[in-house]
């Protein structure tokens, strides 16, 4: 029976859709309850996503073992076409409902489904349903799946119609969500009245969230509805997903609609206004305790996974590093961890590639983020795990994602190979710590010589030394002194204290005394500077030696007249009188300055 | 534990070399702990090497304590300015430092200075600086006191001219010398410089570990440090550590180094 029903969904789907281009199909399986009694039923969806166009494939049904397939399976099929990160995107899903009667009690398993698409075989993981007693089951329908809304929230609840035909109904499934938790905003109209069409529908602005469509039903599906004991036809309008941004109280303006009642064309035909009313939300701020590294935009359900293909290259060629988020939850901003930098092994930048799909009301999402790696040396390269902090709303705690270290073997390239094929190459990057070193080779503690007391001593100790033996050289040579220099160089002053001393004699009166000294003045400078000795010699002599000095003729003569003024004076004393004394000093002194000069 | 092994050192081996080797096998079968301590007590017993600082820079490295791995490559480059394994791995931990310098770049201004003087051979050039001044000044004496011949004055100006160049590389060398004896590390993971040397002075800005600094002054507890684009401030004395440790190089004993005194 299974495999007639395997069949006829096959069969169905290939002949209801339209004929679609290759692409990516996505599938999955679900029950709406991990435990039922054994008189219950269990709904078996499957779910096959197709993110562009092409076959539908062949969908094959396990066998149902301990299980009983109740009914006609039935399918439902939806569609959608959306701008994402400014590319389109066509999605379509085929959710194929079973409902199943468990055979007996205990852990049942509902074996794995295949789906045979586009040259792939997808599988579904079997699933795994606990069976009690007939009439055991505990209250209600306990659903393995958070998201899912509860069996028994009614939207119309608190609707109390009064006489109204026409109500325009806006419902949350959640009033106090966490901030990025999905909540769903749902839009019903209620009528008593024939409605005909939806002319226009104005939804409100949802500042403050990220809104998804969910549902968007293009035609009116009636149900029907009891309103305090009034029969009501309930039409879903519209189902939107919403995710809170920021906590604290926000709220959902009002809807409106405008409806065409009546029958026909020409039965009670009226167009009728009405708006909702408006939702207040308390939105809650995530718990305290954030982990390190948390980013608020992870909420949701969520499996991390990293994989790298392959896993044994040659260096230079690229690996394909994939990381994959998925669950339910908002994908779009979900922040996945990097790959740092590994030695000896070059990263271009990642690409990130988002997928959502709709899952029984749910957003459920894909983010992955694929980055080539190109080794550069060969060896064992270790991608190491990542981690990943989120916060289940559901379970209100937060958890930590770990992805498994992934090893590649990077091996050395073929020689030989050809010209234009790029040669892989083992590049040896710089970087990284040095081994240590195994010797010591020198044990260094010196200070350095400057340092030393010794230093600036021995330094200056040379100069110091020739400088004092200029200066004994110096000394020694003072104190040797030739006498006839020393005579010569002194003349001038021994004669200039002659005639002081002449002019002592001169103040006391002693005339003869004078003139003696000033002949001795005179002939001792003669002697002393210019070697001339003047006792043992003639006037005329005389002359001739200091003419022969180089001295004038008047200065000679001068000199002569006083030498023979000072004979005659000291030899007839009392010829001559003060004045002429004085006159006599003066020529004397006058005498010798020109012979002085005559020398220089 | 330093201390036992400082004991099992002096009484086993004088020149360490044993030690060391056993160092060396701890570290490479990664019992890094054990080569520390080893090495820690080779540089107690007063041995200095740059393959020993080097080692010991590796191992706190490897440890994740990057202020004293880098104060241990700073010191076996002051012992050995070419050491190049110490220069790389320098290189590679300042490249995961906290700290990042605006202004200028951390290799430029006194660093690099201080890069290019250390390397200069003073120690040959202030020996030879002594010799070719004691000879050039003999050489004069005898050409101007004994009359000596000629070659005497030719051979005094080429020494002269020799203890020049010798003391200019001296002076180099002492300069460099000079510099790194007010090289400093941080050695604490964070701590706030401030404006005094005082727990409740302003903190202007915080350093972390394995920046190096200068020393400019020292107060009790504290120490003024600059960086190296200039930013000053004063830190607590235990957070930085001397290049150059008490006891190195002449720098006397009395230089309180808060590691040196524990």
């Amino acid at each position: 029976m299974s495999t007639r029903i395997g069949r006829a969904l096959g069969l169905a789907l290939c002949l209801s859709l339209p004929a679609l281009a290759a692409g990516e199909v996505e599938l999955s399986a679900t029950t709406d309850a991990g435990e039922v009694a054994l008189d219950g039923t269990l709904l078996l969806r499957i779910s096959a996503t197709y993110s562009s166009r092409g076959e539908d494939g062949e969908l094959k049904l396990p066998t149902f073992a301990d299980f009983e397939v109740t009914g006609e399976p039935s399918r439902a099929e939806q569609m959608s076409f959306t701008f994402a990160n400014g590319s389109p995107s066509f999605r379509r899903t085929v959710t194929t409902s079973i409902a199943l009667t468990p055979r007996r009690t205990g852990d049942l398993t509902i074996e794995a489904v295949k789906l045979v698409a586009r040259g792939k075989t997808l599988q579904t993981p079997p699933i795994h349903v606990r069976v009690v007693p007939a009439g055991q089951v505990r209250g209600g329908r306990s659903s393995p799946d958070p998201f899912d809304r509860p069996a028994d929230v009614d939207p119309f609840a608190d609707v109390h119609p009064g006489q109204r035909d026409l109500i325009l109904r806006a419902t949350v499934d959640n009033e106090h969500p966490f901030v990025g938790q999905q909540i769903t905003y749902s839009l019903y109209l209620l009528a008593r009245a024939n409605v005909s069409s939806i002319e226009k529908l104005q939804l409100p602005r949802l500042d403050g969230f990220w809104s998804e469509d969910v549902e968007a039903p293009q035609q009116l599906v009636p149900e029907q509805r009891i309103l305090d004991g009034v029969p009501y036809t309930a039409y879903l309008l519209r189902r939107r997903a919403l995710f809170a941004l920021r906590p604290g109280k926000a709220s959902i303006e009002a809807a409106e609609v405008q409806v065409l009642t009546g029958f026909g064309m020409l039965f009670s035909r009226g167009t009728s206004r009405r708006s909702s009313q408006a939702l207040r939300l308390d939105v809650q701020p995530l718990p305290p305790g954030k982990p390190p590294g948390f980013d608020s935009g992870n909420v949701g359900q969520w499996a991390l996974t990293a994989t790298a293909e392959p896993l044994a290259i040659a260096v230079g060629q690229p690996v394909t590093f994939r990381l994959v988020a998925s669950g339910k939850g908002n994908v779009r901003d979900l922040h996945l961890p990097a790959l740092g930098a590994l030695p000896g092994v070059r990263a271009y930048d990642p690409t990130t590639t988002d997928k959502e799909s709709i899952e029984r009301g749910q957003v459920n999402g894909t983010r992955t983020v694929e980055q080539l790696l190109v080794p550069e040396r060969t060896g064992s390269v270790e991608i190491p795990a990542l981690t990943m902090e989120i916060f289940d709303p559901y379970q209100k705690q937060y958890r930590t994602l770990h992805t498994s270290p992934i090893a590649v073997q990077v091996l050395a390239g073929q020689s030989g190979a050809v010209a234009s094929v790029p040669v892989a190459q083992n590049l040896l990057g710089g970087g990284g710590l040095r081994p240590i070193r195994l010797r010591m080779a020198s044990v260094q503690r010196a200070t350095p010589p400057w340092s030393e007391p010794w230093f600036w001593p021995a330094l200056a100790l040379p100069p110091v030394g020739v400088a004092l033996a200029l200066g004994l050289a110096g000394v020694r040579r003072a104190l040797r002194v030739d006498p006839g220099d020393r005579r010569v160089r002194l003349a001038r002053s021994a004669a200039e204290k002659r005639l002081r001393g002449a002019r002592a004699l001169l103040q006391r009166g002693e005339s003869v005394a004078f003139y003696a000294e000033i002949a001795r003045a005179v002939t001792g400078y003669l002697a002393d500077k210019q070697g001339v000795a003047a006792a043992g010699l003639t006037r005329e002599e005389l002359a001739a030696a200091l003419a022969a000095k180089g001295h004038g003729e008047e200065t000679v003569r001068r000199l002569v007249r006083i030498l023979d003024d000072c004979d005659r004076a000291r030899f007839a004393p009392g010829s001559s009188d003060a004045p002429v004394r004085e006159t006599m000093l003066g020529r004397a002194e006058q005498v010798i300055n020109e012979l002085d000069r005559g020398r220089a | 534990m330093t201390p036992l092994l400082a004991l099992a050192l002096a009484a086993a081996d004088p020149s360490g070399l044993q030690l060391f080797a056993d160092a060396n096998a701890a570290y490479l079968s990664g019992d890094v702990s054990r080569a520390v301590a080893s090495w820690e007590a080779l540089v107690s017993e007063g041995i200095a090497a740059p393959e020993l600082e080097t080692n010991l820079g590796a191992g706190y490295l490897r440890q994740g304590k990057r202020g004293l791995a880098a104060l241990h490559f700073e010191r076996a480059l002051f012992l050995d300015g070419g050491d190049d394994d110490a220069r790389a791995d320098l290189t590679e931990l300042r490249r995961g430092n906290v700290d990042r310098l605006e202004g200028e770049a951390e290799e430029g201004g006194a660093e690099t200075a201080a890069r290019l003087l250390r390397p200069l051979p003073g120690f040959a050039a202030s020996i030879a600086l002594a010799v070719l001044w004691g000879a050039a000044w003999v050489l004069l004496a005898l050409r101007v006191f004994r009359r000596g011949p000629r070659w005497c004055s030719l051979a005094a100006a080429a020494c002269f001219a020799g203890a020049l160049l010798s003391a200019l590389v001296t002076w180099g060398a002492a300069a460099g010398r000079r510099m790194a004896l007010q090289r400093a590390v941080v050695v604490a993971q964070s701590v706030p410089a401030r404006e005094g040397p005082g727990d409740k002075s302003v903190s202007r800005f915080e350093i972390h570990e394995g920046t190096t600094v200068r020393v400019e002054d020292e107060e009790p507890g504290f120490r003024r440090v600059q960086l190296a684009n200039g930013l000053t401030g004063w830190v607590p004395a235990a957070s930085v550590e001397l290049v150059v440790p008490p006891g190195w190089a002449g720098r006397p004993v009395a230089a309180i180094s808060p590691r040196a005194a524990r």
